[in-house]
């Protein structure tokens, strides 16, 4: 392999590149004006009926008409909880969002409370802090609740009150989820049309021709290319991280597992456009049968909303997605600070990178038939 | 007998020969007429082939693209491939220049079979492929440098521009040039590493006529410089003004093989001399007296058929010597797409 040959097609790359502006405004511009709109979109996104987890502890009368109440508000939809669950590790296995205890002793002390004034009781609100607006939402009906009884029992005087728990330790939202998601996907776009059109526009011209009867060879020529592709990669995570930092005062963190994806991310598509280069010969087909993959894989694979609010059929199919473990990789790298999951993520990231570009490299030939 | 090309040393055109090995024999340069003395090699080189392609086959399922085809080209010679598009032209260069896998055949050139040894040849061959868009948005200096520095051996590029004449043109983008300079600058890539041949499919292709005399300029001055070049290409009039030595390619087959000359007096009337308003009537019966194939074309007009220039000197001294006067006289030689026609029964351009 000869440094200069790689160093010259890698400045002829960027030449190239800088001197598209239309190629510039996808690399840069598409994705901050999609993160800009997208993280002013979802920030501020409702449902229009809330699922919540209550745990009844006490079991009684009281309790009891305190969940019909919240139930009679249309939009809270109550999920029973048996009383025997461990709540801490329920939220975590079944990723639940939002949950209300009711403690045991809860209608014992708004009966006690007619008689002892200072006896007070809590009820207990896990949320998840990245569902920011539809958390806040169901805390406000419940407080609405919650007061319009003190009011009726006491007058004002507060017996029952909430106390809030948060599932994550730090406040996270929605912007923290998707600019990940962002980055993910921009790579995404970027490798595999980057590849498409070294195979297919380039083999339409002759250049694919040409360079065969040079001295250039096969992996000095994929080399290089892959340079400029991590290249751009590096250009687009910078970007978005500055966005984020400074529109949506995102708090990144960047470490070497985020790098370890970005670079597999980076190879992962490439091979996946060379492989769809190789079957799909015809410029104008290789970019719709790239759009065909990427598009569904990018809403598929929880880039802009959580996977959780998608029906359980397309949750599962999501694992099947490459895009679905450098998001949750990139989440658990740089925003949710979980290491061991980021690392795990890494490694089928990884895995799925050597798959796809050791077939894109092998698929990929410049010999005619 | 064998056939051997000399350089008229007049007129520097390439004129092919027949003769007796070791024999030394007069001959007439069919271009410019001029007389001059040559001896046949004893053996014909196989050293002076910069091509050598020997049963050379490409099939494609039930489709044979390229049948059994044989042929060699001479350093320093335009050769000219000339078929019809899906004759099997590019199918065949693509062969040589190790683009396409041959089903059967071998291929050498500069000696080396490229099977084996094609990394080598890679240095002294320069291709412009057929079709061929390079970078867009590179400028055309440096498309030139990038390409050249592929190659450890290369051209000055300086040289190179001014030789294209590309000069005004250096540093637009590919994209913004016409059809014409953009082949020339896919002539300069094939250059970049000053190669002994350069291939070029069908560089003319699609371009106006003012563009593609542009174009035979350039190739014609790579000859001047010696450098050998394999041309493709469907038009028979480019073929006729380039090229040395013509292969002539129909249906996946060889059908024809050799200098213009040899192709129009072989498949063609050969050259013909039309004297005009000649009211003598006993002209045709002194030029017939003399040897000449001379028929009458009707209202005092003749037709001559000749083998060199310097006959038509011949014919004209003679009616003077006879008193017979003439209105005028032109020569028509046969053009390839006479032969062509007497080859395959189809004209050139309907065989697409």
């Amino acid at each position: 392999m000869k440094p200069s040959i790689i160093v010259s097609d890698f400045v002829a790359s960027i030449k190239t590149w800088l001197r598209s502006k239309g190629t510039l405004f996808w690399t840069i511009a598409f994705p901050i004006i999609l993160i800009l709109i997208f993280g002013a979109i979802f920030s501020g996104m409702g449902e229009v009926e809330y699922e919540l987890y209550v745990q009844d502890l006490d079991d009684s009368e009281m309790s009891h008409t305190f969940i019909e109440i919240l139930e009679g508000t249309g939009v809270i939809k109550i999920i029973n909880v048996s009383s025997e669950k461990n709540i801490t590790s329920f939220i975590e296995e079944e990723n639940i969002k939002r949950l209300l205890v009711i403690p045991q002793g809860y209608g014992e002390t708004i009966i006690q409370s007619f008689i002892d004034h200072n006896v007070s009781v809590n009820i207990s609100f896990y949320f998840d802090p990245s569902e920011q607006s539809s958390s806040q939402v169901v805390r406000s009906i419940i407080s609405d609740v919650v007061l319009s009884m003190n009011m009726n029992m006491t007058g004002g005087r507060n017996i029952v009150g909430i106390k809030d728990i948060s599932t994550i330790t730090e406040d996270f939202n929605f912007i923290d989820f998707f600019l990940p998601g962002m980055i993910g996907f921009t790579i995404m776009q970027t490798c595999i049309y980057g590849s498409i059109e070294r195979n297919t526009k380039f083999r339409k011209d002759g250049i694919l021709r040409k360079l065969l009867t040079t001295p250039i060879t096969r992996s000095e020529w994929i080399f290089s290319k892959m340079l400029f592709m991590l290249f751009l990669s590096f250009v687009s995570t910078i970007l978005i991280i500055l966005v984020g930092v400074l529109v949506y005062n995102v708090s990144v963190n960047i470490n070497l597992t985020m790098i370890v994806i970005i670079i597999a991310t980076s190879f992962l598509f490439s091979g996946l456009g060379m492989i769809i280069g190789r079957f799909v010969k015809e410029e104008e087909t290789a970019d719709t049968a790239g759009g065909a993959i990427s598009f569904p894989m990018m809403f598929l694979a929880g880039t802009f909303f959580p996977l959780d609010q998608m029906p359980e059929f397309l949750q599962e199919f999501a694992r099947i997605l490459p895009l679905y473990y450098v998001n949750e990789g990139l989440r658990n790298a740089m925003i949710y600070l979980n290491q061991s999951e980021a690392v795990i993520n890494t490694i089928y990231v990884l895995i799925f990178a050597s798959v796809f570009f050791i077939a894109g490299v092998l698929l990929t030939k410049w010999k005619e038939d | 007998m064998i056939k051997q090309r000399f350089k008229c040393p007049s007129c520097q055109k390439i004129v092919t020969h027949s003769g007796n090995p070791g024999e030394p024999k007069t001959v007439y340069c069919p271009y410019c007429g001029s007389k001059g003395r040559v001896i046949f090699s004893s053996l014909e080189p196989k050293e002076d082939l910069a091509i050598e392609v020997s049963h050379l086959k490409k099939v494609y399922g039930d489709l044979i693209a390229v049948n059994d085809i044989s042929f060699g080209i001479k350093k320093g010679e335009i050769f000219a491939f000339l078929g019809p598009n899906g004759a099997g032209k590019t199918t065949t260069v693509e062969m040589i220049e190790s683009i396409r896998e041959p089903t059967a055949g071998t291929i050498k050139i500069l000696g080396k079979d490229i099977k084996t040894q094609f990394n080598d040849v890679k240095k002294d061959i320069g291709i412009l492929p057929q079709e061929f868009l390079s970078f867009e948005r590179l400028t055309v200096r440096e498309t030139l440098v990038y390409f050249s520095k592929l190659y450890k051996k290369r051209a000055d590029i300086d040289n190179i521009i001014e030789a294209m004449d590309l000069k005004s043109h250096e540093k637009m983008l590919y994209r913004n040039l016409s059809g014409g300079l953009k082949q020339r600058v896919g002539v300069a890539i094939a250059l970049v590493n000053n190669p002994e041949i350069v291939f070029l499919d069908e560089p003319t292709t699609g371009l106006d006529p003012k563009a593609r005399r542009e174009v035979w300029q350039v190739i014609a001055n790579l000859r001047d410089k010696g450098k050998t070049v394999f041309l493709t290409t469907h038009y028979m009039e480019e073929a006729e003004y380039l090229a040395d030595h013509i292969a002539i390619i129909h249906k996946g087959k060889i059908i024809a093989e050799g200098s213009l000359d040899e192709l129009t007096t072989k498949y063609g009337q050969g050259s013909i001399l039309h004297i005009k308003d000649c009211k003598n009537s006993n002209a045709l019966g002194i030029l017939k007296e003399k040897g000449f194939d001379v028929t009458s074309e009707g209202n005092d007009d003749l037709a001559v058929k000749i083998d060199y220039k310097d006959r038509v000197l011949e014919i004209l001294s003679d009616l003077r010597h006879e008193c017979i006067e003439y209105g005028s006289v032109d020569i028509r030689r046969s053009n390839l797409e006479e032969v062509f026609l007497y080859l395959t029964g189809s004209k050139l351009s309907e065989g697409e």
